[in-house]
């Protein structure tokens, strides 16, 4: 495979992305929304930071009676965290509109044949596409994360280095997120013979990834899980710890406490409770990692909000500093991170198969 | 110049193009005759490189196609038939982003583009291509056939969406091509075509090569393959009398003139007949079947 004619494709494509109506006005859209959200975001952070600063003063104050609660300063990746939403909706209708025909509408204007007539071979046409439509791609989420972070600029906020790494990170996740979708409609776009049901199958299995596998985990779950445990007698004292992490999030534990010591019937019926919903969850998590959107969420929550992730990820731990962090959170969804590599690349490579063996007659 | 050995393409257990032997020398214009159907794309798209053969072998420049398809492109142009564009593209644009699949600089490129352009009489036009006409993408169709200036000309059917003015400017055009040493292959079921630019050709049916060689000596091999009858016409002074012989089929009469079908060529047994009745011949010769009857009969078969 030559560079020079891969990126002669490649080039060809991107410019053809970029210019056309489709991709301009879903990008605009996305743009307008995502500037909305952010102005949301940046007001929402700096009413966090007066509450920020409200807490210290009164903990100042007064006596406080969580002596281990301390309030965490909010971070600016808070204003990410609606990007997040939109992104899966219309990041994803982006991505299928740049890929649902890219192979098909070559087909029907038979303008495959033409260019194959040159001096190219199919895996650098193929390849090329899919460079031109992750350039696309990685133009609409950097022109995405420009304006985010001008905006914070604009509004005096200044995120530090870790800050920024994270958006970084966060832009990189939201690209692989949108990489998923591209792979299936440019898988669908060289199955089918017509765009129109290129479209169709992509959408589909857009819905069925998206949608229906999270309901049918949920539901395989509850089915393999059997019945929850039963509670036994009610506690004779409860002794609730509340914690709060600053913009968003508030965990409470609770233990009971029977005669000055734990109750051992509590104490079982917690930990089969606890066996039972890290049944559930094991099972839930195996179909969430072939859906894109769980996945992203999954990861997009622990960049932008470690804490919250490491919550989800152990209900029952309280999370230390070292691993609430950002390099702690994205060790515990490696698996996800993984599986937003795993799903384009297979859709990819279905890709790849068929259009080298495809007939072109 | 372009070499076939027992070229074979199977499709779904059935040979599209079954043991084809073919030969086409440089510089000649070699003119691909069949009904729709029959093959002829198939071979172009094998002789191009675009699809590999499911036996056999195909050499074009000496070049096997199937092993060095990339090497094969670079010396050959191929019109498709029903050919498309990106029309969201220019002509110019579209060429130009063929053209760097030959390494060629943007200078080159240019100057290549506006001597084509101009050459299809597409020079000056600056709507895309999706707004093209059938006719003008035909033209544009053989500017990008030419683009890296070709030695093996694939045309498939070139004449399908082009005016009568076209079709002449295109006609002198591969004339032109095979003038200047180019190989110009020309595909196509339309015998009055082939007929017009063709130096010699070659006739495929289902998939197999029934005849090569010029216009005349592929018709004189169809034409009586296995037998066929022979017509003689007889014009005498006087009313022609009943005429017999074992080898005639069948006597179409009028007054003084017949048309004899015959198994075979018995004008001399049939004047020494006529003399000894004393009848005056002014006419008597084989009518030679028409070109197009002898191919119709042929893509029948």
């Amino acid at each position: 495979m030559a560079l020079d004619r891969l990126l002669n494709v490649a080039r060809k494509e991107f410019s053809d992305h970029i210019t056309s109506r489709r991709f301009v006005i879903i990008l605009g859209l996305l743009l307008v929304i995502s500037t909305i959200s952010i102005y949301d975001g940046i007001e929402n952070y700096n009413n966090s930071l007066e509450a920020y600063t409200e807490q210290l003063r009164q903990m100042e104050e007064f006596d406080d009676p969580y002596r281990n609660w301390m309030p965490q300063k909010p971070t600016i990746m808070y204003v990410f965290i609606s990007m997040m939403s939109y992104m899966t909706m219309l990041g994803g209708i982006l991505a299928i509109a740049i890929g649902f025909d890219l192979v098909s509408k070559e087909k029907e204007t038979r303008s495959l044949k033409s260019l194959l007539s040159h001096p190219v071979y199919r895996d650098e046409i193929i390849n090329g596409k899919a460079l031109g439509g992750i350039g696309a791609l990685g133009f609409a989420m950097a022109l995405a994360l420009a304006i985010a972070v001008a905006m914070l600029l604009l509004f005096s906020v200044v995120p530090t280095l870790e800050e920024f790494a994270a958006i970084l990170i966060f832009g990189a996740v939201t690209l692989g997120f949108l990489l998923a979708y591209f792979a299936v409609a440019l898988t669908m776009s060289t199955v089918a013979k017509e765009s129109g049901n290129a479209l169709i199958y992509t959408l589909v299995i857009f819905f069925a990834v998206s949608s229906l596998l999270p309901m049918f985990g949920a539901m395989a779950a509850g089915a393999f899980a059997g019945d929850p445990p039963e509670m036994g007698p009610m506690p004779k004292e409860v002794v609730r710890v509340a914690s709060s992490n600053g913009y968003s999030t508030t965990t409470v534990a609770q233990s009971v406490v029977y005669g000055g010591t734990e109750d051992p019937e509590w104490k079982a019926y917690e930990e089969e409770m606890k066996t039972y919903i890290e049944k559930r969850r094991l099972i839930s998590d195996v179909s969430n990692l072939l859906s894109p959107q769980m996945n992203y969420y999954t990861v997009a929550i622990a960049v932008t909000n470690p804490q919250l992730s490491s919550m989800i990820a152990s209900p029952y731990d309280t999370a230390t500093e070292e691993t609430a962090g950002l390099a702690g959170a994205l060790g515990r969804v490696w698996m996800n991170i993984a599986a937003l590599i795993v799903f384009p690349s297979a859709f990819f490579a279905a890709t790849y198969v068929k259009f080298m063996r495809m007939d072109i007659r | 110049m372009i070499r076939t050995e027992n070229l074979t393409k199977i499709y779904n257990g059935k040979a599209a193009v079954d043991g084809l032997d073919l030969e086409v020398g440089e510089g000649d214009i070699f003119g691909f005759l069949g009904p729709n159907g029959a093959g002829k794309s198939t071979t172009i798209l094998m002789l191009t490189g675009m699809i590999e053969p499911t036996g056999g072998r195909c050499l074009v420049d000496g070049i096997e196609v199937a092993k060095d398809p990339l090497k094969v492109k670079e010396i050959i142009g191929y019109l498709p038939e029903d050919v498309g564009f990106y029309g969201n593209m220019t002509g110019e644009q579209n060429l130009d982003y063929f053209a760097r699949f030959y390494g060629m600089d943007a200078r080159k490129r240019k100057e290549r583009i506006a001597e084509l352009l101009e050459l299809v009489h597409l020079d000056g036009v600056t709507q895309k291509a999706g707004e093209y006409s059938r006719g003008m993408k035909q033209r544009l169709g053989l500017a990008q056939a030419l683009i890296n200036d070709p030695k093996v000309l694939f045309l498939d059917e070139p004449t399908a969406n082009l005016d009568p003015e076209g079709v002449r400017e295109y006609r002198e055009l591969v004339t032109h091509l095979a003038d200047e040493g180019k190989t110009v292959f020309v595909s196509s079921h339309i015998l009055s075509e082939v007929r017009e630019v063709c130096r010699t050709v070659g006739l495929l049916a289902k998939g197999r090569l029934m005849a090569q060689g010029t216009l005349e000596e592929v018709a004189r091999a169809l034409a009586s393959p296995d037998g066929d009858m022979v017509r003689i016409v007889v014009e005498t002074r006087e009313h022609l009398p009943a005429i017999d012989d074992p080898a005639i089929i069948s006597v179409e009469g009028n007054g003084n003139r017949a048309v004899v079908r015959a198994k075979a060529d018995i004008r001399d047994r049939l004047a020494a007949s006529l003399f000894d009745q004393g009848l005056h011949v002014r006419e008597m010769r084989l009518e030679e079947p028409e070109i197009e009857d002898v191919f119709m009969a042929a893509y029948r078969r």
